[in-house]
């Protein structure tokens, strides 16, 4: 599937963005907003999605992170997740605080399980599952 | 701001622009039809806006005629048909949208949203509220997002 960068108002400039929705089980109505980071390693969301999904986070083991700047309390569990039609599950880290925008998808989480290709100057993705 | 006095469905009513703005922020705006009114730099429906703030039943009066009493009141009336165009004449922009998306978020910056095509069908303080205003109204967005304060928020996080 081919999706737009997203724009975004800044002060000076617009922001754009590669993201991509990302619906999280538990929350059928709201996909959740998030980019694709190639550099990451994995799925990065805020915690409220959690709470809000209902997804039990007491499995997870709580470790403090460092992103972008901040410290973070994460635990992962796994998460059913879907875009269009394409499901799978993957680990997701649930932050708090969690002060981006969007959310994160990283390589184990997001990049394994589809061929992405970026074309920044025509302000486009595409996904493809991968097979096999 | 100004006050005007309307008939409305056989009742009479003084009403004032800043006490229609201070009634509205109290309510999030429920989806919209085809009509709108701008307050508080959200879009609400104009029924819903003259139902809360003179307690009428909405089947009383017209949309019309809540249009027209909210553009007296010096608020701004459109329709959603014509309200997603492309960027008229100007700089050129970069983006898929050159610029459109971004104007269109800009009046809801740090809020929560949650977006259809191009329109915001909410925004809030937090995304309690966009999820539970979906589920009130039986909504589906494509996407919902913070829409970001500034370059740190936007910028998302270093790669690990």
């Amino acid at each position: 599937m081919r999706l737009s960068f997203k724009e975004l108002p800044g002060a000076t400039h617009d922001y754009l963005r590669p993201v991509v929705p990302v619906l999280v089980e538990g929350l059928p109505r709201a996909p959740q907003l998030c980019l694709v980071d190639t550099g990451a390693l994995h799925n990065r969301f805020g915690s409220w999605v959690a709470e809000a999904a209902g997804i039990e986070l007491e499995a997870g083991a709580t470790e403090i992170i460092a992103l972008g700047g901040f410290m973070t309390e994460a635990r992962t569990v796994p998460v059913q997740l879907r875009i269009g039609d394409a499901a799978w599950e993957a680990p997701v880290s649930f932050c708090d605080p969690w002060p981006p925008a969007f959310h994160v998808l990283g390589q184990e989480g997001f990049l394994r399980w589809f061929e992405v290709t970026i074309r920044a100057a025509h302000y486009t993705l595409e996904l493809t599952l991968e097979t096999g | 701001m100004s006050q005007v006095q309307a008939t409305i469905a056989h009742h009479r009513f003084e009403l004032e622009a800043s006490e229609v703005s201070r009634i509205a922020a109290r309510t999030l705006p429920e989806p919209l039809a085809d009509h709108y009114v701008v307050v508080n730099g959200r879009r609400y429906p104009p029924k819903q806006v003259i139902s809360l703030v003179t307690g009428l039943d909405r089947a009383d009066f017209t949309t019309h005629q809540a249009r027209r009493v909210l553009s007296r009141l010096g608020f701004t009336v459109g329709r959603r048909s014509a309200h997603a165009q492309p960027a008229g004449p100007g700089p050129r922009r970069e983006g898929p949208h050159r610029g459109l998306e971004a104007d269109l978020l800009r009046p809801f910056v740090a809020k929560w949203v949650a977006q259809r095509g191009l329109e915001v069908l909410v925004a809030a303080d937090g995304p309690q509220e966009v999820l539970a205003w979906l589920e009130r109204h039986d909504q589906h967005a494509d996407a919902m997002f913070l829409v970001p304060r500034d370059q740190g928020e936007a910028e998302g996080v270093a790669p690990e």
